[in-house]
């Protein structure tokens, strides 16, 4: 018995050895999970002959830590947000794009290049934005939700969802109170951390994986989540209404990137060219229909998704939106105000 | 031919030790050292040596979770022994077949993963979910109960979860009682409930207390039942030594808290042993 065992491991080893012997291009990527659909990366495949490796991630900071702590040249695209790009610049975590080689960056809508994590997009180019929004069931609620304040409202016991990141949810405690959503002044997240106890008992979950499941299943009737999450939901059921609070909403742009020592660079930026075609961007936006960045793919999206308030983020509400800033040490702070209030 | 059978002993070994050397010993001794590390800002860390990550702990905020986790494993670990004690006893009674059906079928939903049974949970437990839908129906209740989303919901996951790990090794220490045991304590006047406190309970407590290890410590850790049927609400040691990990970039206070873990489980199994427990007994599953 013990015998067969031994056999069947060794027998593993061999066949693991053995596997890498074809000469095929090769692309490893590191990218959200649920971000691109398998069809988009095989079709990469047939057209470009290259094979992808496709692994994913849950959050930017599990990003870094697989980028900080693997070999060189494991990964030649990943795909960080806005304030991870300025942390990975910083930690020289980015390998510098050759521009000359990215022609379809021509397609990118220019007001999301030259941002300030990047300046020069040098290391950097919007794949996607997102925006946090209040996404409410008025078959339920007939209320008008103008401010986070009114989530307040004890009507709404044990009825809302909140995404499970603390950064977005201590980012609109403080827009509640009017301060700013990257604050570390420990006053103000005082004053947040009240508030958010303050809503507590409102609160029916907090769930970053499927927030719009509760909203379809009737299990809450109101949810802050992801822009994406909350057009999802209104296709399901047109009852459910977007609403964008006064005080502003989160802000996130998801960039191509090449880690450092990346081995296969000419096959990531024909990946990078690949997605900003308009055809294959618009296959994207419309199984995740988060905000588009690419102003050819803005001509041949259908109306479903154009018209949709919650994916088509009006210009009015990205400008008076916040980005997420990278606060250094200040994270130690809200991660103790989170446990607080959890 | 001693030396040849050492040899042998050795080659069969081998296996084990390299996986404990690999897989359990290195990854530990990592741990134990970044706990003495400083992070940084940028989720770094700075190589010296520094106790702060555990004075960090007796924060106030960190105690409360420590007990709030305490709170949730001993009650799961109470309720596992409430009903593993009744099953086990049952299922010794029954022929030797029957025997090993039932206990195949406790094994049996170990093989989906226990992700997915969770998921499963949500289905029946929610407002709209099996179990509220039929007593509602039935016009037993007016209102659907809130089964989940609170902390009913973390202790229904992790009673359904852990339950196994309670009822194997209390079955292997019951079925080691000599039935001329039980006979000679009714022969001598004692009824069921003298007997199973005078004869049963000594006698499987070594399993008593595997089970209720094996119960307890991963119900401290067990992250993804608090996020997905607590409704992430409130937070036990698992998901503050995930948060340190992946959120707050602070990997030497997510070490810290792990070893301290550690300890109170090493403790926990001293105390055991002083009083008298044999750490055989421990590995008799």
């Amino acid at each position: 018995m013990k015998k067969g065992l031994l056999f069947f491991l060794i027998l593993f080893l061999c066949l693991g050895c053995d596997k890498e012997a074809s000469t095929q291009k090769k692309l490893n990527v590191l990218n959200w999970s649920s971000y691109i659909p398998t069809e988009v990366i095989m079709d990469f495949e047939k057209q470009t002959g290259i094979s992808v490796n496709y692994s994913t991630y849950s959050s930017n900071e599990e990003l870094l830590a697989k980028i900080s702590n693997v070999k060189k040249g494991t990964y030649d695209l990943i795909f960080p947000s806005d304030y991870m790009i300025e942390i990975m610049i910083g930690k020289n975590l980015l390998e510098k794009m050759d521009q000359s080689k990215l022609h379809n960056m021509k397609n990118l809508n220019t007001s999301y290049l030259g941002l300030k994590y990047d300046p020069q997009n040098n290391y950097s180019l919007p794949f996607i934005a997102a925006t946090t929004l209040i996404a409410v069931n008025t078959e339920k609620i007939h209320d008008n939700i103008t401010s986070y304040n009114d989530l307040l409202n004890p009507k709404y016991y044990n009825d809302i969802v909140l995404i499970d990141d603390q950064r977005i949810i201590i980012g609109m405690a403080l827009l509640a109170n009017g301060y700013d959503m990257n604050s570390t002044n420990e006053e103000e997240l005082k004053v947040a951390k009240n508030w958010l106890l303050k809503l507590k008992p409102n609160i029916k979950a907090y769930d970053s994986d499927s927030p719009k499941n509760f909203l379809i299943s009737k299990e809450a009737s109101i949810a802050v989540l992801w822009n994406a999450e909350g057009a999802l939901a209104m296709q399901e059921n047109p009852m459910i209404k977007s609403f964008f609070p006064k005080e502003g909403i989160a802000l996130s742009i998801d960039n191509f990137a090449i880690p450092i020592g990346a081995k296969n660079l000419d096959a990531a930026y024909s990946f990078i060219n690949y997605i900003l075609n308009p055809e294959v961007m618009k296959a994207i936006i419309e199984s995740y229909p988060y905000k588009n960045v690419n102003w050819l793919t803005d001509h041949i999206l259908d109306a479903k998704y154009l018209t949709n308030p919650a994916s088509n983020i009006s210009n009015q509400a990205f400008q008076s939106g916040h980005f997420v800033n990278n606060i250094g040490a200040g994270i130690k702070l809200y991660d103790k105000l989170w446990i607080e209030i959890k | 031919m001693a030396s040849k059978k050492r040899i042998i002993k050795v080659v069969f070994l081998l296996p084990v030790i390299v996986y404990s050397i690999f897989l359990i010993f290195l990854p530990l001794l990592y741990i134990f050292t970044i706990s003495f590390y400083k992070s940084d800002s940028y989720g770094g860390m700075i190589h010296t040596i520094t106790f702060e990550n555990y004075w960090e702990l007796f924060d106030a905020v960190y105690v409360k979770i420590f007990l709030q986790s305490f709170i949730i494993a001993i009650i799961t670990t109470i309720i596992c022994v409430l009903i593993a004690y009744p099953f086990v006893l049952a299922v010794s009674h029954k022929k030797k077949q029957t025997q090993q059906v039932l206990m195949t079928m406790v094994m049996v939903p170990f093989l989906t993963n226990s992700l997915i049974r969770m998921y499963g949970w949500i289905v029946l437990l929610r407002k709209s979910g099996i179990i509220n839908s039929l007593l509602t129906g039935l016009s037993i209740i007016d209102e659907p109960l809130p089964l989940m989303y609170n902390n009913l919901g973390i202790v229904i996951g992790m009673v359904y979860t852990l339950l196994p790990f309670m009822i194997l090794p209390l079955y292997s220490s019951v079925s080691t009682i000599e039935n001329s045991l039980l006979e000679a304590s009714s022969d001598l006047g004692a009824n069921k409930i003298k007997t199973f406190f005078h004869i049963i309970l000594p006698q499987t407590f070594p399993g008593l207390f595997n089970g209720a290890l094996m119960v307890f410590t991963p119900a401290l850790g067990y992250f993804f039942i608090v996020d997905i049927l607590g409704g992430g609400k409130i937070m036990i040691l698992g998901n503050l030594i995930k948060n340190q990990f992946l959120t707050a970039r602070n990997w030497p206070l997510g070490a810290a808290i792990s070893v301290t873990i550690l300890l109170i489980i090493t403790i926990v199994i001293l105390v055991y042993r002083k009083l008298g427990g044999k750490m055989d007994d421990l590995g008799g599953v």
